[in-house]
């Protein structure tokens, strides 16, 4: 509620609080001075969620000693977006190496001219590293590379091994992924089977619409907009079949209805409330921590099987890049080339579970090995399984509004269908209401 | 402001003073001047300073930015004049967020006071341990709101939460808390309440305890009950007091932010799902970061500012009356008070 009861209290925060700029003014300044390429250079790097990077930031400072990094981690990528908007808008305060997340990538593609140019600092030399889409989504329409690749999200299925076991289906993660169809996987063969796994059991067969509708929207080869960047939502015949497919499967009762994010506290992942997941490599970890904060563990029988319904997919996955107000554009150009190499990549994906979007990474051993993710996995071959759900993603073109189509017109739509307030066909109607309010005619 | 001091001038000066040697000198006299004139001006001078800087600055700026076409990262893109007002005074969503704004506002407010006045009317009793009590009530206000949120957050969940739990086992059915629009409110309604209930309570004590005692005393003298008493004398003198915290919950209950955003923080739309409880301050907040659109944002700012700007201003005639009611009524009081001594 009120936040400004008494104006004497603020007026006097608020004059300490000048006080204290003008005092510790000097020493703000001091960063931003340059001098020399063999002066001291502190840069400054913001990554948000789990990167994994602390030790390659130790690991760089000992190789540079004129270097100096002074990390800033955000949790969320969300915060972060809105962490570098606020900056971004007010003209100061970037640091020298910004990681973007794919799903604000086009808002950043909407001011790529406040991104370095890589290509002017090595980017070429490079480029052949990263695997040709990831390379492709942080080039800007203009040729500029503005990004350099850190983890990329390939889909694979997460199932629960004790609750497939109960319903008569198999476990062998081999077998589960020839019964969804192998590489010939569908979306309508996986519903197919959460039929029978509910015809089985009684229970919900996925967590809640809004994933699987994000990655069936992300598997076309156009989304939400076309490749020459019209909008292409309302008589998109190819959105409307899979969203009838998808809304048809929900109100049979495939949908646990849960809160995306939430679970329940990760509850809803031990109690057995739904069977399958959808799990980008980075999905691991969160699915790890939400079984492990609900009191479960590995006995909890969550396995990963080499398989996606409507074939290869890509849900995430960061850049890192560096903002035109850095004043060491150069240094900070060779950390975020250190930092995606395939060394580190490889390093990050042990601690982090990111995977790598660099192809030499993606075979090292230290990706393909057993950790203690995969531990967690029933000794599924984590990386390697990545590797071949990475095989086959195309980059989409992601318009300017994208991430609000798919928060706020598709994320009513999707929970009025899984609630059951509206029906497929009228949950479609909303969402193009919506779209016309705040896309079409904003 | 006057100053209370006139420099002497040459006409003040009466020919009979033969010992003054000289006129002041003219620097000691500006000074002088100076001053008395201007240093009351400089001691308040720092809070209006900064509140030029952090207060009327941004307001106007933000003015001058809902009169454009503004993306929040692409700046400007010309002057539209007062259409991004016109768009929003038009968008069923802004409409939407007054009304939850105003729903939550009242589904706190009231219950607030009345259980802030109760709260008080207990403390001023003669009880044990006064202190301990008094400090306890102001406990939840010390408490961040986040954590608050939090908290609450996780009672009212829809499916795991504590108080659904409760209900199912006593065989009712669970509420949609977090996904209907009353349960939503009546929800972040009782974080208000938890929060700001013994604040008031303690302000609205303060002022119980300025009532001068030998009214109660005679009024007990001729009869009148507990009850009476409260109602027909604690109430009234408490007006004032009761005036301000309308003003202050009216203006923060305008604002409220950070229990909508925090209730559900997983949710693709701030504010529920279907917008059940986006208040205006979180719709503006959406539009800037989420949607980017910073003029019609600023729009919706200068907006909710005219609105709270009005509800003061209705207050302060509200109040202005029941003050000059008040003053009829103590010098009623004080009337018969003289006739019967």
């Amino acid at each position: 509620m009120s936040l400004s009861r008494r104006t004497k209290a603020v007026a006097a925060v608020a004059g300490a609080a000048a006080i204290a700029l003008l005092a510790t003014g000097c020493s703000a300044g001091d960063s931003s001075s340059s001098g020399g390429s063999g002066d001291k250079v502190e840069l400054t790097v913001t990554t948000f969620g789990t990167m994994g990077y602390d030790d390659l930031y130790a690991q760089y400072e000992a190789d540079h000693p004129n270097i100096t990094i002074k990390p800033t981690n955000i949790d969320t990528g969300d915060n972060a977006k809105t962490d570098w908007q606020t900056k971004a808008a007010a003209g100061a305060g970037l640091p020298d190496v910004q990681a973007v997340e794919e799903g604000w990538l086009s808002a950043v593609m909407q001011v790529s001219d406040q991104f370095t140019d890589l290509k002017d600092y090595g980017a070429d030399e490079i480029k052949d590293r990263w695997v040709d889409w990831k390379l492709a989504q942080a080039t800007d329409k203009d040729g500029r590379i503005i990004g350099y690749g850190s983890d990329i999200g390939p889909e694979g299925l997460c199932y629960n091994r004790t609750a497939f076991e109960a319903a008569g289906l198999p476990t062998d993660r081999e077998e589960v992924a020839t019964l969804f169809g192998g590489d010939d996987a569908t979306w309508d063969k996986y519903f197919e089977v959460g039929q029978q796994y509910k015809a089985a059991t009684g229970k919900a067969f996925y967590d809640q619409s809004g994933f699987l509708w994000n990655a069936m929207v992300n598997q076309q080869p156009e989304g939400y907009y076309t490749k020459d960047g019209e909008l292409n939502v309302e008589g998109n015949k190819d959105l409307e079949k899979l969203w009838t497919t998808l809304s048809s499967a929900t109100e049979s009762g495939l949908s646990a209805n849960q809160t995306a994010w939430d679970w329940g506290k990760g509850k809803a992942f031990t109690d057995q409330t739904f069977a399958t997941f959808v799990c980008p490599g980075w999905m691991l970890g969160v699915v790890k921590g939400q079984v492990t904060a609900a009191g479960g563990d590995a006995s909890t029988g969550w396995d990963f099987a080499n398989v996606f319904p409507g074939g290869a997919a890509n849900w995430g996955g960061s850049f890192l890049t560096v903002p035109t107000q850095s004043k060491h554009p150069k240094e900070a150009a060779e950390l975020a080339a250190y930092l995606t190499d395939a060394k580190s990549q490889a390093t990050a994906f042990g601690v982090a579970g990111t995977f790598p979007s660099v192809t030499a990474a993606q075979t090292d051993p230290a990706v393909t090995g057993t950790n203690e993710l995969s531990t967690f996995f029933n000794d599924a071959p984590i990386g390697e399984i990545l590797a071949q759900r990475a095989d086959g993603v195309v980059a989409q073109y992601k318009g300017p509004d994208d991430s609000v189509i798919q928060s706020q017109v598709f994320g009513p739509a999707i929970q009025q269908i899984d609630s059951g307030k509206a029906d497929g066909a009228a949950a479609w109607d909303n969402a193009l209401e919506l779209l016309n309010q705040l896309v079409v005619n904003k | 402001m006057t100053a209370t001091l006139t420099p002497p001038t040459s006409s003040d000066t009466t020919p009979h003073e033969p010992y003054r040697p000289k006129q002041r000198t003219p620097f000691a006299y500006w000074r002088s001047r100076f001053d008395v004139k201007a240093s009351p001006y400089l001691y308040i001078a720092p809070f209006f300073v900064l509140f030029g800087l952090v207060g009327l600055f941004p307001l106007v700026y933000t003015f001058v930015v809902s009169l454009n076409e503004w993306n929040l990262l692409s700046g400007p893109a010309g002057f539209v004049g007062l259409d991004n007002y016109v768009a929003e005074l038009t968008d069923p969503f802004f409409w939407n967020s007054l009304f939850n704004t105003v729903s939550i506002f009242l589904l706190s407010a009231i219950p607030q006071l009345v259980g802030a006045v109760l709260i008080a009317a207990v403390l001023d009793q003669n009880i044990r341990a006064k202190t301990f009590w008094r400090m306890s009530v102001l406990i939840p206000y010390v408490v961040t709101p986040v954590a608050v949120t939090l908290i609450f957050s996780s009672a009212f969940d829809e499916k795991y939460g504590l108080i659904n739990n409760v209900l199912q086992t006593l065989s009712i059915d669970p509420v949609m808390w977090k996904t209907e629009t009353l349960p939503s409110h009546l929800a972040i309604a009782s974080m208000v309440n938890w929060r700001w209930t013994g604040y008031n309570a303690l302000i609205l004590l303060a002022a119980m305890q300025a009532v001068p005692r030998d009214i109660y005393e005679s009024a007990a003298l001729d009869g009148a009950g507990p009850v009476r008493r409260f109602f027909s004398m604690t109430l009234p003198s408490i007006r004032p007091t009761m005036i301000f915290v309308v003003i202050t919950a009216t203006v923060g209950g305008l604002q409220i932010f950070t229990e909508p955003k925090l209730f559900n923080p997983t949710t693709a739309t701030p504010g529920g799902p279907q917008r059940q409880y986006q208040t205006t301050v979180l719709y503006l907040w959406d539009l800037a970061f989420n949607r980017q659109n910073f003029g019609k944002a600023s729009a919706v700012a200068w907006l909710l500012f005219l609105i709270i700007v009005l509800f003061g201003v209705l207050n302060f005639l509200i109040s202005r009356r029941i003050a000059s009611v008040e003053s009829r009524f103590i010098a009623k009081k004080a009337i018969k008070k003289g006739k019967r001594s």
